[in-house]
């Protein structure tokens, strides 16, 4: 039917007016080309000098501000950035602390969502608190945090790193959840509990396989915020062969023999590469999971 | 199979009542609607019998046995959704298997039991496929034959055809009840639509406020209303109500407004006769029960042509009556009065319903033969 109208309208313009139509359809997507070229630089280049940067001579990072490399490629930063600290370490703790962070989140989020959801649970109040917990900074909470850990005995331990990232993580994995739990009708619940299902067997068969992108989604954010989580890391621990993760590890490039850009660009580079992947192969689920989130679907 | 009985049952959401002292009973294959507008608690009774809402108070029996506290998977009922509610992630096939085999039932017997649906329902040729990709008719019949496919004791269906556009809900209607005749499984049928239930239904059970107004064959419910709201919810084009006083004088009853003034005599009016309640009452009379006179008689009213809407086989003429009311009446298709002419109609007073005014009861109403009160 719109099809329809729009030639017919189309038949009724002027050749001249349908160039000119034309026209402005070609410079509309000219600008929005050129607004997104620059904003991919605004984000990119930073991640691309990091990358000059670390492929430059030592000496040639402080003597000049070129962008590429101009006494040649240097790969001796990405040897010294393995070197000088154990970044091995550091990368390990970090995927230790957010796989296992992620994993559990995931199984209190999930039930959590789907009574929040399904059976009011906490009725108003719970979703505020969860939301309350979601924007409160973690700076607020550090000291408290850090008193706790310390007296569980987990301070600068991977079961207390896995703890404390479970905690934050888990108000932000219901808020991505509950619009995904909330598009599965509730007739399909009840459909599955008449045609012979419990209500557990209806959320892990039914409902669960329909959440499937809400649940990838969900897991690599968590993910990506346990990798890239700072505050808590630099507070919770002291060295890498306890739980030191790898942004805290970054920031001791700078520490004994001064500034040592390249080799913290190399380093830096060595952690972001294997988050970027994970975004890019499930760059989909992640996309889904940022735009549903909170808003009703 | 089994019958489904209702005991003096009630269901209380916090302080909303929706369902207030219902009872009924649905005999053995025995194709029974609930009917009323939206609100009206015949989605309630409908889900407690399901399982899926606790009985506030009261009992439901299936058979002799009381199911109050069975949840909705052991009391082998089937229930089709107003939005079928079918697994989107599946494929034909696998929704109607779907209660099979969560019922851990042999898989050559599941084959067996699915084909035997598809073929019943005309799916052959879909059921490999997704369900999302299937017409609305079609996802319809899936969401039947995932009902069937078990042989539930009761069918339960909540408005299964509402959703359908006006073509295919006609077609689906006339499918819809052959195949619950074949079956001949006892079935709870709710809907808004009363022409579905009156063409469907074995007996209608009318409900509004959560209370049933009243339970009957879809014939006895037309004719014979137990009160105003039954009067007006059923029929098409609807019943034509009017204020008016009852009044008694020497033998006669007389029933007089400002548009009419109409004189019983003595046969017909037994039960109006003994009626002592306010004179004040309303009458109903059905469009198809009202002729136009070519001459003056006795009873028959001024009325004044407003509209003629031309139908096909039949015209229905919008009047408008001396005291104000707006009547409509069916006439065949070459009755065309003028627009704007005053012409005479008559009541056919053997189909005039006599309302008490402020209780809406029908004082006209007759007992279903065999039972007196």
């Amino acid at each position: 039917m719109e099809n329809r109208t729009d030639t017919v309208s189309e038949r009724a313009l002027s050749a001249g007016e349908l160039s000119s139509r034309a026209r402005g359809r070609t410079a509309g997507r000219i600008i929005r080309i050129l607004a997104l070229v620059a904003f991919s630089l605004f984000v990119l280049l930073p991640i691309f000098y990091m990358f000059m940067t670390s492929i430059k001579d030592q000496i040639e990072i402080r003597a000049s501000g070129a962008l590429f490399p101009q006494k040649g490629i240097h790969l001796i930063n990405w040897i010294y950035a393995w070197v000088t600290e154990p970044l091995h370490l550091f990368l390990r703790n970090s995927t230790i602390i957010a796989v296992f962070s992620t994993i559990l989140v995931m199984i209190i989020a999930v039930p959590t969502t789907y009574a929040i959801v399904r059976f009011k649970v906490g009725g108003e109040l719970l979703p505020s608190m969860i939301l309350g917990g979601y924007v409160m900074p973690p700076i607020v909470v550090s000291i408290p945090i850090f008193f706790m850990i310390k007296a569980l005995g987990l301070a600068n331990k991977l079961p207390g790193m896995i703890l404390v990232h479970t905690i934050i993580n888990t108000p932000i994995a219901v808020w991505l959840l509950d619009s995904f739990v909330r598009t599965i009708p509730k007739e399909l619940e009840e459909a599955a509990w008449i045609d012979g299902y419990s209500r557990f067997q209806t959320l892990m068969k039914v409902v669960l396989p329909l959440i499937r992108p809400g649940l990838i989604a969900t897991g690599i954010i968590c993910m990506i915020l346990s990798w890239n989580e700072f505050l808590l890391a630099l507070l919770l621990t002291t060295d890498p062969r306890g739980a030191q993760t790898f942004p805290v590890g970054i920031s001791r490039y700078q520490g004994q023999h001064g500034l040592q850009f390249g080799e913290m660009s190399a380093a830096a580079l060595s952690g972001v590469i294997p988050i970027y992947l994970i975004v890019f192969i499930f760059q989909r689920y992640v996309v889904a999971g940022l735009t549903r989130g909170g808003v009703k679907g | 199979m089994s019958s489904v009985e209702l005991r003096n049952v009630w269901k209380m959401y916090g302080k909303v009542i929706a369902c207030q002292d219902v009872s009924w009973k649905c005999e053995d294959g025995e194709f029974f609607s609930l009917l009323g507008p939206s609100g009206c608690g015949k989605s309630s009774s409908m889900r407690m019998i399901a399982g899926l809402e606790e009985i506030s108070k009261g009992d439901v029996f299936f058979g002799e046995k009381r199911v109050n506290d069975l949840p909705p998977r052991d009391r082998n009922v089937a229930l089709v959704f107003e939005n079928w509610a079918l697994y989107p992630n599946m494929t034909v096939y696998d929704n109607i298997a779907f209660p099979l085999w969560v019922r851990n039932m042999p898989k050559d017997d599941i084959d067996k039991k699915v084909l035997w649906a598809a073929k019943f329902l005309d799916l052959v040729d879909v059921l490999n496929q997704n369900v999302r990709g299937l017409s609305g008719g079609q996802q319809q019949r899936v969401s039947i034959g995932r009902a069937i496919v078990r042989e539930p004791e009761v069918l339960l269906m909540d408005e299964p055809i509402s959703h359908l556009d006006a073509n295919l809900r006609l077609r689906m209607r006339e499918e819809l009840e052959q195949i619950l005749r074949q079956l001949a499984v006892t079935t709870i049928y709710v809907t808004h639509d009363q022409v579905e239930a009156m063409a469907m239904a074995d007996r209608i059970a009318v409900m509004d406020v959560g209370l049933i107004q009243q339970i009957g064959t879809p014939k006895e419910i037309y004719y014979n209303p137990y009160n105003l709201f039954v009067a007006q919810f059923i029929g098409e084009p609807p019943i034509n109500v009017a204020d008016c006083e009852l009044l008694h004088e020497n033998g006669h009853v007389r029933l007089t407004s400002d548009s009419f003034n109409i004189k019983f005599e003595q046969d017909d009016v037994d039960k109006l006769s003994c009626y002592t309640g306010s004179s004040k009452v309303k009458i109903g009379i059905r469009p198809e029960n009202i002729s136009i006179s070519a001459s003056s008689k006795p009873n028959s009213i001024d009325a004044l042509v407003g509209f003629v809407e031309v139908q096909g086989e039949r015209n229905v003429l919008s009047l408008k009556l001396k005291g104000g009311e707006e009547f409509l009446v069916v006439v065949p298709a070459d009755v065309r009065p003028k627009v704007n002419s005053n012409i005479q109609i008559e009541f056919d007073t053997k189909y005039l319903h006599i309302f008490e005014g402020e209780s809406g009861i029908n004082i006209s109403y007759q007992l279903p033969a065999g039972i007196t009160a």
